[in-house]
């Protein structure tokens, strides 16, 4: 369980980051004329498409893992027969990307997202503010879906944690535990409507980045480790099998 | 193919094709080549107020967050989260698919059903058939399974077929206008409003209403959309559309602006010089949306090659779901007919030949080139061989003094009398001599009682001596004396093609002057280095052999034949038939030459842009770009190339795979995505040419060194007083 609360509290944390960019959508999504129960369900809205996004680049991710670990089975295995090999391969592979988020986080790497995918990509976050003003229910959820795949490290980071447990389950709970993560400070977003006191949110971002590399430290440990393995199950006792 | 051309998208201006879809957007009615395209068109333009565009991705994002539900419980179904002990919950979550999988089918399928729908009854097959026909296979069998309890549900693999699909077709339409982009100025002529001032008040109204002498208000930043004379205003003006170079233009009252060109910096209220639609901007546009809806040689055969492949691959699934089905269970054979429909559609050879042409198009364009028909750059790619006219292409279309010959007075001393009088003439000669002494630094000598004799030439008084300027029955009249050794230069100097200026003074002709039209700056460069790209030159000229020996010689062609009629020019042509030719003329006078060869290119053309004959027409002073263009005309080539082998390749291989099973739906969908992305991202690779240099060689008149070949030197003293 430890490892899961972990996981939160980095959400939790990182979603200061975030306050910029999603907190700014969150804000602009306003208030239902409804009532205060109109303007919650059109947040949580939001956030459920949001966390489904998350959810999914998990499963992808934790899928994606498993496949690459699994030695037999209807896809071919990438790394042959030695389950141990290819999975500490991906666990370090997964702690060197959690680790230079960290980093970036911290501001000693420089941001290294800024080759975007100019392809279609740009012109479609521009015009995702279309679907703020847009009235129903479903426009939020739209737009929380959308919002899921803008480029995010914090995402990033995550879903390389997902694919580095190499389960498909555990990767939709790693990306569920760090978007439930995120749900507090967003809805606190939606429904203050106004942003947190810069300090606040530089204090956010470095508990967020020591979190993160918290954890890709034990992803990499995992894998590099010769004998942390026991160790670092015995920190995530929440691991399923 | 008729000639006028199909009309074009919307939003990518690649011709829309024997189906295209159209929406209402923004009050007017919209016209696309595909269903990406009319997504893209309308998150670039929608704004939010329109329900139109936020509906569009309002069903996307619901879509996504549907399929994304579905393929979350399907990963952790394939990856045994509901074993063993969680089998019961299984029936469940098989019914919580069916759920969330209705209306995403629903929502994301809609389209494709309804393009088939109607390419139905108009009895065709598309590839919106075959996604229909293996989304609806894979769903109605899901459905059933769910309620007969079987194990197997592939609600997944359907709607992430189409979310794929959906996915692939946007980020093409969007890398297809980013192709569009450098055609967007030139397009932008038909749909031009004007703000037209009329007394005192702006009216905007559409260009194609402008007339002559309308007033017409333009902004900073804005582009002009008459062509007209400032009447208020100052500002500088960049004109890089119409004449491919892009450099700040000042402009004041007074001053000709030309339609296309942008206004950079002042506003200026600009008095329209004739009708909208007859500006060389809305000319070019028009002839720009023509090319584009016409289809190169290439791109029809490969449509052909996908209209019969189709029913081909549609006839292809069901064989192999009959074939597989006796072999394995009927939904595992059914997924296999489904791999094959999906991986066959033939979406990227669809795009290989217009995509790569239209960023061709665009890039020349971007530089003043026109290409009058998408076919030329094909052709131009092979050619082996460059035929040159020589007046106004090669050369500049100017007259310079090559030679001053005298009998013993200094050159400066001859210039500067010549100089003196012709000041006082507008003959076009005269202001060669003026500009040659101007080059040397020869201060005209004061002249007086200037008189000009019609046809002959020009005198005045000097130093209390009578000098003159003209032709040689000027002299005669003169009764002045020609020393015997100028009079025979002047004469083969004339036999070679050279005008002949007598200058004399003191009753004696004292030189005579040899003017030329000068070679064009950039020709030698130019002719080196399509040399060196492979390309044989030859000139054809009507002139005489001697002036065309002189102008080969000058900027290095070895291949001259002169004395030519247009009709020998055609013969000539005629007699090169085993070689792929290109015809290189000024597109005034070689025009049916320039029709005659398998490609036209015309410099500088002044003409009628709708009664022009060439392929291709260069700006004015545009020579220097022709490697350029080949260079392009090459890259286009090879990018149509190996867009169509990389197509038709990556399908059959697919193709095959799917027929035996092995590429799973889901996968396949993606693979196709991934095909039309690289198709587009090869062709924008086109973008990454480098752009033209221009290698200056400016032949100055008199004072360098020249390397012409004929018996005239400069300054030389050949006779004696």
């Amino acid at each position: 369980m430890v490892y899961y609360a972990v996981l939160f509290a980095a959400g939790f944390a990182g979603s200061f980051h975030c306050v910029g960019m999603c907190g700014g959508f969150a804000c602009a999504l306003g208030r239902d004329s409804r009532g205060h129960a109109a303007s919650l369900l059109r947040h949580l809205l939001y956030n459920t498409g949001r966390l489904t996004t998350y959810c999914f680049l998990g499963a992808l991710a934790g899928t994606l893992g498993q496949v690459i670990c699994t030695p037999r089975g209807s896809t071919l295995s990438v790394l042959g027969g030695s389950l141990d090999a290819a999975q500490r391969i991906l666990a370090i592979l997964a702690g060197l990307m959690m680790i230079a988020v960290a980093l970036q986080f911290f501001g000693v790497l420089r941001r290294f997202h800024h080759t975007r995918a100019s392809f279609g990509l740009a012109m479609f976050a521009g015009s995702l503010r279309s679907l703020l003003a847009a009235p129903g229910r479903a426009a939020p959820l739209a737009f929380g879906v959308f919002n899921g795949f803008l480029p995010c490290p914090l995402v990033y980071a995550f879903a390389a944690e997902a694919a580095g447990g190499a389960n498909a389950l555990q990767g939709v709970l790693v990306m569920v535990t760090f978007g439930l993560g995120t749900f507090p400070a967003m809805l606190l977003m939606g429904s203050i409507g106004r942003l947190l006191a810069p300090t606040w949110r530089q204090r956010g971002v470095w508990l967020a980045g020591s979190l993160i590399l918290l954890l890709g430290l034990i992803t990499l440990g995992r894998g590099i480790l010769p004998l942390t393995g026991h160790m670092a199950h015995g920190l995530s006792a929440g691991y399923p099998a | 193919m008729n000639g006028q051309g199909d009309p074009l998208c919307r939003h990518c201006w690649i011709p829309l094709g024997s189906r295209p879809i159209s929406r209402p957007i923004g009050g007017e009615e919209r016209a696309f080549c595909c269903y990406g395209c009319c997504i893209a068109f309308q998150v670039k333009h929608g704004q939010s107020e329109e329900w139109e565009a936020a509906w569009l991705l309002i069903r996307l994002g619901v879509g996504g967050f549907l399929s994304m539900n579905i393929m979350l419980f399907s990963l952790l179904l394939y990856a045994g989260a509901f074993t063993g002990g969680d089998a019961r919950v299984l029936p469940w979550v098989q019914l919580l698919l069916w759920i969330f999988a209705t209306p995403a089918v629903a929502i994301l399928g809609g389209p494709y059903l309804r393009e088939a729908l109607i390419d139905a009854r108009r009895g065709c097959l598309t590839s919106s058939t075959l996604i229909a026909v293996g989304v609806g296979a894979a769903y109605g069998y899901s459905a059933v399974a769910v309620l007969e309890r079987s194990p197997h549900v592939y609600f997944d693999t359907a709607t992430m077929v189409l979310m794929l699909f959906t996915l692939g077709r946007y980020l093409e339409a969007a890398g297809r206008a980013k192709a569009a982009r450098n055609l967007e100025p030139l397009l932008a002529a038909e749909n031009a409003w004007a703000n037209t001032v009329v007394a005192g008040t702006e009216i905007r109204r559409p260009v194609r209403e402008v007339d002559a002498g309308m007033l017409v208000r333009v902004r900073p930043g804005e582009r002009i959309v008459v062509d007209g004379v400032v009447v208020e205003g100052e500002s500088h003006t960049d004109e890089a559309v119409m004449t491919g170079e892009s450099r700040k233009i000042t402009k004041a009252v007074g001053s000709p602006v030309i339609a296309g060109s942008i206004n950079l910096d002042g506003p200026l209220l600009i008095r329209s010089n004739g009708p909208g639609p007859t500006t060389r901007w809305a000319q070019i546009c028009r002839s720009v949306r023509e090319t584009l809806g016409r289809r190169s040689p290439v791109q029809r055969v490969a449509d052909h090659l996908v209209g019969a492949f189709v029913p081909l691959v549609l006839a292809l699934g069901i064989l192999t779901v009959l074939y597989w089905a006796q072999e394995l269970a009927f939904d595992r054979a059914l997924l296999v007919g489904l791999s094959v429909l999906v991986v066959a559609c033939p979406c990227a050879v669809g795009l290989a030949a217009p995509l790569a042409t239209s960023i061709g198009i665009g890039r020349l364009a971007r530089w003043g080139c026109l290409v009058r028909d998408p076919g030329a750059l094909e052709v131009l790619a092979r050619t082996q061989r460059l035929a040159f006219d020589k007046t106004g292409t090669l050369t500049s279309g100017t007259t310079q003094v090559v030679a001053i010959e005298s009998a013993g007075a200094a050159r400066e001393e001859v210039l500067a009398r010549a100089a003196g009088l012709e000041r006082y003439s507008e003959h076009a000669l005269a202001g060669a001599i003026t500009k040659a002494a101007a080059s040397l630094g020869v201060e005209p000598v004061l002249t007086h009682d200037v008189r000009v004799i019609a046809g002959r030439g020009i005198r005045g008084r000097a130093d209390e001596q009578v000098v003159a300027a003209g032709s040689a029955a000027l002299m005669r009249e003169l009764i002045w004396t020609l020393p015997q050794a100028l009079a025979s230069r002047a004469q083969s100097l004339e036999r070679s093609g050279y005008a002949v200026v007598y200058v004399g003074w003191g009753r004696e002709v004292r030189a005579i002057l040899a003017l030329d039209d000068a070679p064009d700056p950039d020709a030698r460069s130019t002719v080196e280095q399509l040399g060196r790209r492979g390309l044989r030159v030859m000139l054809l000229t009507g002139d005489l052999e001697q002036a065309a020996q002189r102008l080969a010689g000058a900027v290095g062609i070895t291949d001259i034949q002169a004395g030519l009629s247009p009709e020998a020019k055609r013969e000539v042509l005629g007699r090169h038939r085993s070689e792929v030719v290109a015809m290189v003329g000024d597109g005034l006078n070689d025009g049916p030459v320039l029709a005659a060869a398998d490609v036209g290119i015309a410099v500088g053309s002044g003409t009628d842009l709708a009664r022009e004959t060439a392929a291709l027409v260069l700006p004015p002073g545009g020579l220097w770009m022709l490697p350029f263009v080949i260079d392009m005309a090459r890259s286009v080539r090879k990018t149509i190339l190996g867009n169509l082998i990389w197509a038709f390749g990556y399908n059959l291989v697919a193709l095959i795979l799917a027929v035996f099973g092995l590429l799973q739906p889901v996968l396949a969908a993606a693979v196709m995505a991934g095909s039309s992305l690289l198709v587009v991202a090869n062709s924008l690779r086109l973008e990454r040419l480098p752009d033209p240099a221009r290698v200056p060689m400016a032949a100055q008149p008199l004072s360098a060194p020249r390397d012409v070949a004929g018996p005239v030197g400069v300054g030389t003293v050949t006779a004696a007083g």
